[in-house]
């Protein structure tokens, strides 16, 4: 049995010590008379999304992700290759005829980072990116390789949970009238709910589901707030009865606060959703419109919107990435979609100051060989990728690691999806060997059995 | 393959006279065609289906209803042949199989008839088909010289030349590997790919050296290999081949876990022998002289602590209504039980809820939680399972008869193994082995053998945990670090279980879309299926046509490789043309289908029986020593049953499973009934009864139970009214303070632990409090009407699945299971994750349920519905009103205090309202939701495919819940009455049950 000791107390221990019984006070603090005189430990005690101190320095508080779903082709985006033009139609390593990207590269700001013309915006912040050049994940194929980037693990008969969980059920929430973990416009396949769930860990960890259009089920009051008020006061009344009774059950504490709670939220997400709300300036920096198109913008908006709220853990998608065929256009198309969003995304942060402890981290689940596939597609490749961070806690205008001069496999400082988490753990200030969960007999944990914490990329 | 074919035809034109060769012949390319594809509809051990056995040689010339299959040495004549040959879906066998047989079986078959068709004896053991012999040239004999050449010369071509598309880090093109040796060895989908001694034979160097370069290796390469290289290759061939012994040593089992493992098995509770032991004295004598009763009382007394006073009547029968029926008791039913509570009086309502076939449907979604039954493969690829339905009423069924619980397991994990004395039991013993089959299956999992061995650890998994609360799917890449079952144990099962095949209708595949993972030969049918009416020729040629000119329609599309991009209308345009086609051609597809028709069922089978190898640290290519099919060696029983070797094992594992000395199984069950009792089970950990588990909080009355259990034939209906009738079952949710120090938890039972309900219990209360509540089984599941075929999570499939939750009445069991799918109704209150073992159901307190409750249309369409009604009867007053929606939501009268507060908030919110709203708009009528609910067919509006392909996007998805009509209320008393109702339903009262 390991001696790991879990970061926050057992489930059980949880509802043990909810049997205490500070109801009243709760209501109180709905109902504004006598707010605020819960004392924060007894709020803590019973709240197993309370703010914790994690055990290591803090460098980033929160996290934003990027994820480019389907894989998108590194060597036509950010890895420069010179060595494919050289071997333009031989055979690779492995089979396969090397294709060099059509994309013109160039390179950008003090560190001199490469970038195509895909992605000329972000290429603006190149002294701000600290690059991952050297990663490599397990499995092939999406579904698993999606899995395992959200869950540390490709094995798809025992869901494991997925990372914002982990980082909740270790670190609790900064907003306490918000979801601590919000996914906006979540997979649709490759493990969709999964990739969110928070599996054997407690639904107090799960992500929230939100769509590009900032819906969330249930957040809409049905009625006016006066008459809502009403309703829940009544509600209250009739659970502190209960509460008074001989037989009680202790969970009754729970229901109590969860109005309270789902009361403020009412008002506080849809309002953050509302990216209308924004100056016009804001909404066309980052691209914002209506449709597919304008889907990845909008995305960003909230997001920088959330994490300014507090909320712990952002994701947000864009997929179709997954250029087997199609290659040319759809790399056209896709990079249009991300490039200006992103990197305004990046200036707001700045500019308000939320980079200081807000990682953002941009990438996808493999990359694509630099052989071609077909006419005009390139297949997967999960021996050597890329991904970008920016922000909290991470060297500026820096690379580590790096594949081998064709962008097929990563030679240098390689780093697996288990070693990224690790190091993501590390910098919101847990190590990733010791938050623990027992379920079905054992403790599991994010990194599984392995996951070594890459210090070197470290501000 | 044409060569090999051509040769194989070249020595069918000279007959032989020799019988033996006859029956080589017939053995090697006819027996294993009509086994693999004929067998399951037409033989004397499956399904006559039309009357016709093709298992032995006169009852092929007797043939079936449409008259004798073979006519010897006229094949153009034999029914078999035409039924073979033609062209129309409909008459063409294999039925329900997209393509026809390959060209040279029905070659093959067509010499065999012209020969006399000759039909030998079955051999005693089935002979190994020819792939699984021919793959056994691997590991290879080598000199050391050889193997210097070898991965000098030979490993580098693969390395360099063929790994991106055969290997490990990238895919398994054509089924082939070639990093591994006994993948490359076992051959691909082609069959082998390299004949030792033979180069001219290899498919190997047949495919380097191809001439057209579109069928040439490697494929993805404009050059061909080198000329040295293939040089290289047929020499390494003609040389034997050589290729390094793979296979691993098992490290041994650490001698710290040795000795362990040896004290844990003489030491640890849950695996010693069961004890007998004798009804312990009380103090208290008169407290109640159920034995049940004496062993908790024991227990608590040698704690100094004495149980609470009972439950009041209408706490009791609510709280026995939901535990045996999860619906709560009618108001009539509880001022009856008020009046007259006697011990008798309960007794007969114990029976009338036991006799209920709400009991099943309780009681069977428990097992369904354990059985981690979903109605599809999730979490990669999410492919309905379009009959797990039957699995389900499999279930309800067994609870409501209440078939012996060793025979229920015997069933599931091998009915297809036991005797059936009619087509409907075969059917309804294939029905239960869903148990095995309906697990979370990653098809996208491009790797064929890491496929089928997760899917056997999803089984072992399944089945040791939810029996004998085992995780034995620990020892997968270890031994079991906690408990004494070492990897070699695991692997055994592995044999098992890989001896047996997964018949539920789906294969892994690297990609694809539309019906590509869908295998009509991998499912099992139901005996009906022949008698299946015939679809009217014209319909499937309508259907033709129309699939021809929708092609027509795609092949016109521009084609647009590398030019400028196309503006949205136009990719919407081109993107409804791809999916029309792609729907007709599923339509046509299926059309005759008898999987789609619903014959299909998901299940298990006996598959070809070998023993497997341990996999080292659980790495499916690397092979360990071979692990033979066994129990487990935790502890030994005195009656193991050996298994004979032409059997998987699978009965054997249910006897050993079900035997009454398996210490483990009873005490696992009983415990599990006592959960669901009591919130808590003797040992709190249900899944888990291994060292890292908990202990049991009364070993005693965990024995007595499981032997009383035995005693009573296994039956599940006798424990539970054995249970329900103890006065520790009957005691009050009142809290001692005093004693919370002792015994927090209150594992000793000095009061009634209060639970929440579990989420369907939420819903289906709801619906009964409204009059909602359809209490009829329907016939099978709106999942139904899915074909296997991916779904998306935002596609029209999944919109149209949740819209039949919302509109269904019925009970939540009976509601579409997807996984990852989860209805709008369940999502919020802990539903079950349908992926694993799940004894015990999470019980967490999140705002989103507040919400669920404040704002969902469900719950607030349910409200006005109920106020709708108190209102529309004009003789009672408020009072009476509140007091008849109390009944009906919590099962009690609201104290005079409530009462005060309700009127006064009806007031209140109706005056508000009524400012609010001047002009109270028309409403949606009442009525139109009660239309709605009403349509009995539970598939209506089901959209059976997303005919989307990867790449089509889908705007704003999950945000339709237009189809949900939230009903407004259209007067200020009717505004107030459902917002009370509402709040009842948001109560902690209504939610917990005491």
């Amino acid at each position: 049995m390991s001696d790991n000791k879990p970061i926050i107390t057992s489930r059980r221990s949880l509802l043990q010590a909810a049997g205490a019984g500070f109801g009243n006070l709760a209501l109180a603090g709905l109902l504004g008379s006598v707010a605020k005189q819960v004392s924060a430990a007894e709020a803590k005690a019973v709240n197993p999304l309370a703010p914790k101190t994690p055990p290591l320095p803090v460098k980033a508080k929160r996290i934003i992700f990027l994820f480019m779903e389907g894989a998108m082709s590194t060597v036509d985006t950010f890895e420069y290759k010179p060595e494919l033009e050289k071997r333009n139609g031989k055979s690779g390593p492995g089979g396969g005829t090397i294709t060099p990207s059509k994309f013109k590269f160039k390179q950008y700001g003090h560190s001199g980072a490469w970038f195509s013309e895909l992605l000329p915006n972000i290429a603006t912040h190149a002294d701000e990116l600290c690059w991952l050049r050297g990663l490599y994940t397990d499995t092939p194929a999406h579904p698993q390789a999606v899995v395992q980037l959200h869950t540390g693990s490709a094995n798809a008969s025992l869901t494991r949970p997925s990372w914002g969980s982990w980082l909740l059920y270790g670190l609790g929430t900064e907003n306490q009238d918000l979801p601590g973990y919000v996914t906006i416009n979540p997979p649709i396949a490759f493990g969709g709910a999964a990739n969110y769930g928070s599996a054997f860990l407690p639904a107090y960890y799960q992500g929230t589901a939100i769509t590009d259009q900032g819906f969330m089920p249930n957040i809409e009051a049905a009625t006016t707030k006066d008459l809502q008020r009403e309703q829940i006061a009544l509600i209250q009344d009739l659970n502190h009865n209960l509460a008074e009774s001989p037989d009680a059950p202790e969970a009754v504490d729970g229901v109590i606060k969860s109005y309270e709670l789902a009361f403020r939220m009412q008002d506080t997400v849809p309002a953050l959703l509302d990216i209308s709300k924004e100056p016009q300036l804001v909404q066309d920096a980052y691209g914002v419109k209506p449709g597919l198109d304008g889907s990845f913008a909008r995305q960003c908006l909230m997001a920088r919107r959330l994490s300014e709220a507090g909320v712990r853990f952002v994701e947000i998608r864009q997929p179709g990435w997954d250029h087997h065929t199609n290659l040319h256009n759809g790399l056209i198309e896709q990079s249009r979609r991300v490039d200006q969003a992103t990197s305004a995304l990046l200036t707001d942060l700045a500019r308000r100051g939320l980079l200081e402890d807000t990682l953002v981290l941009f990438g996808s689940e493999f990359g694509r060989l630099p052989t071609s596939q077909g006419a005009d597609g390139r297949d997967h490749n999960i021996t050597g990728y890329s991904m970008f961070l920016a922000g909290a806690g991470v060297k500026k205008g820096f690379s580590y690691g790096a594949t081998d001069e064709l962008g097929m496999s990563a030679v240098d400082r390689r780093m697996h999806i288990n070693d990224l988490h690790a190091t993501l753990l590390a910098l919101m200030g847990i190590n990733h060997e010791q938050l623990t969960y027992r379920y079905a007999g054992r403790n599991f944990r994010l990194t599984n059995v392995a996951g070594v914490i890459q210090k070197q990329i470290f501000a | 393959m044409h060569q090999r074919l051509s040769a194989l035809l070249v020595a069918l034109v000279v007959p032989t006279a020799f019988a033996s060769d006859q029956a080589a012949f017939f053995e090697k390319n006819i027996r294993p065609v009509l086994a693999q594809r004929c067998y399951e509809c037409h033989s004397s051990k499956t399904v006559a289906s039309g009357g016709l056995q093709l298992d032995s040689r006169d009852t092929l010339l007797q043939g079936g209803k449409s008259g004798p299959a073979v006519v010897p040495g006229k094949p153009n004549d034999s029914l078999l042949v035409k039924r073979v040959s033609s062209d129309d879906l409909q008459i063409r066998m294999p039925k329900g199989s997209s393509e026809p047989l390959p060209a040279n079986q029905i070659a093959e078959l067509r010499a065999w008839i012209e020969q006399g068709a000759f039909f030998p004896q079955e051999p005693e053991s089935a002979p190994p088909t020819p792939v699984a012999k021919n793959s056994g040239v691997y590991p290879r004999p080598a000199t050391p010289e050889q193997l210097v050449y070898f991965e000098s010369k030979v490993r580098p071509i693969f390395v360099n030349h063929c790994y991106n598309c055969h290997s490990d880090a990238f895919k398994e093109a054509g089924g082939l590997r070639v990093d591994v040796g006994i993948s490359i060895f076992a051959g691909g989908n082609d069959g082998p790919v390299i004949v030792p001694g033979h180069p001219e034979k290899s498919l190997l160097i047949q495919k380097v050296k191809e001439t057209d370069p579109k069928k040439r290796m490697p494929q993805e390469s404009k050059e061909p290999l080198a000329a040295e290289d293939i040089a290289t290759l047929e020499t390494w061939i003609k040389d034997g081949a050589a290729w390094p012994d793979e296979t691993e040593k098992l490290p041994p089992t650490p001698a710290r876990l040795v000795e362990n493992y040896k004290k844990l098995k003489a030491h640890h509770w849950a695996w010693q022998p069961l004890t007998n032991p004798p009804v312990p004295p009380v103090a208290n004598a008169a407290w109640s002289k159920a034995d049940i009763d004496r062993f908790v009382l024991a227990n608590l007394e040698a704690q100094k602590l004495a149980p609470v006073k009972d439950a009041d009547p209408v706490t009791l029968i609510r709280r026995l209504s939901y535990d045996l029926t999860g619906l709560p008791p009618a108001p009539t039913a509880v001022k009856a039980f008020q009046k007259n509570h006697s011990q008798q009086a309960y007794a007969q309502l114990v029976d009338q809820l036991l006799a209920t076939p709400q009991f099943g449907e309780r009681w069977g979604r428990h097992w369904l939680d354990v059985a981690r039954y979903a109605e599809s493969s999730g979490p990669s690829r999410n492919i309905p399972y379009p009959n797990a339905w039957r699995y389900r009423d499999y279930v309800i069924d067994a609870v409501n008869r209440d078939v012996p619980f060793n025979r229920f397991l015997q069933e599931q994990i091998a009915g297809d193994l036991l005797p059936a004395a009619t087509p409907a039991e075969h059917d309804r013993l294939t029905v239960a082995t869903g148990f095995l089959a309906l697990g979370p299956k990653d098809v996208n999992q491009r790797f064929k053998a890491r496929f089928k061995m997760d899917n056997v650890d999803d089984q072992i998994d399944t089945v040791t945990r939810s029996t004998m609360a085992l995780t034995v799917s620990c020892a997968r890449c270890h031994d079991h670090k906690f408990d004494p079952i070492p990897t070699r144990d695991y692997y055994s099962l592995a044999s098992i279980f890989s001896s047996t095949d997964d018949a539920v209708g789906l294969g892994s595949k690297m990609g694809g879309a539309s019906l590509q993972y869908y295998e009509p030969r991998e499912l099992a049918y139901l005996s009906t299926a022949s008698q299946a009416p015939e679809i009217p020729k014209d319909r499937v040629a309508q259907l033709k046509a129309e699939t021809e000119a929708a092609k027509k329609a795609v092949d016109a599309l521009p084609k647009n490789e590398g030019g400028a991009p196309l503006s949205a209308e136009e990719k919407k345009r081109q993107a409804a043309i791809r999916q029309r086609y792609l729907s007709l051609k599923e339509d046509l597809q299926l059309i005759t289908d008898l999987g789609e028709r619903g014959y299909g069922i998901h299940s298990a089978r006996e598959g070809v029986v070998t023993d497997t190898t341990v996999r080292i640290r659980g790495v499916e290519e690397r092979h360990g020593p071979v692990a033979p099919r066994a129990v487990l060696s935790l502890f030994s029983l005195p009656h193991t049953p050996q298994i004979p070797e032409n059997h998987s094992g699978r009965l054997e594992l249910a006897q050993w499973i079900t035997d009454p000395d398996n210490p483990l199984t009873t005490r696992v069950y009983v415990n599990r009934i006592w959960e669901h009792l009591f919130g808590t089970g003797i040992v709190s950990t249900v899944d888990n009864f291994g060292s890292t588990g908990d202990q049991p909080s009364n070993p005693a009355l965990l024995d007595y139970l499981a032997r009383d259990f035995i005693r009573n034939g296994w039956s599940t209906k006798k424990l539970v009214r054995e249970i329900v009738q103890t006065r520790a079952y009957r005691l009050s949710s009142d809290i001692q303070p005093e004693y919370v120090d002792i015994d927090p938890a209150d594992k000793l039972i000095w009061r009634h632990a209060p639970r929440r309900m579990e989420t369907e219990e939420i819903r289906d209360s709801i619906l009964a409090s409204s009059g909602q509540l359809d209490l009829s089984h329907p016939h099978g599941s709106p999942s139904m009407a899915l074909r296997m075929i991916e779904i998306r999570d935002d596609g029209p499939v999944v919109q149209s699945i949740l819209a039949a939750a919302d509109r269904s009445r019925y009970r939540s069991i009976y509601l579409p299971l997807l996984r990852g799918e989860t209805p709008r109704e369940l999502a919020a209150f802990d539903p079950v994750a349908q992926t694993l073992v799940t004894g015990r159901r999470e019980e967490t307190t999140v705002p989103s349920q507040a919400l669920f409750m404040l704002n969902s249309p469900f719950v607030g369409n349910q409200a006005l519905l109920l106020a709708d009604e108190l209102l529309a009867e004009k003789s009672l007053s408020d009072t009476q009103r509140i007091r008849r929606a109390y009944e009906r939501v919590v099962g009690h009268d609201p104290t005079p205090r409530e009462a005060q507060r309700i009127k006064q908030f009806l007031a209140k919110y109706a005056a508000d309202w009524a400012d609010t709203h001047p002009n109270p708009s028309k409403l949606v009528p009442v009525s139109a939701v009660l239309a709605d609910a009403a349509r009995t067919d539970i598939t209506a509006g089901i959209v059976r495919s997303d005919s989307l392909t990867q790449d089509d996007e889908v705007e704003d998805g999950k945000t339709d819940q237009s189809r949900y009509p939230r009903l407004k209320p259209n007067s200020s008393s009717q505004a107030a009455w459902a917002a009370f109702i509402q709040a009842l339903y948001g109560s902690a009262e209504f939610q917990l049950i005491r």
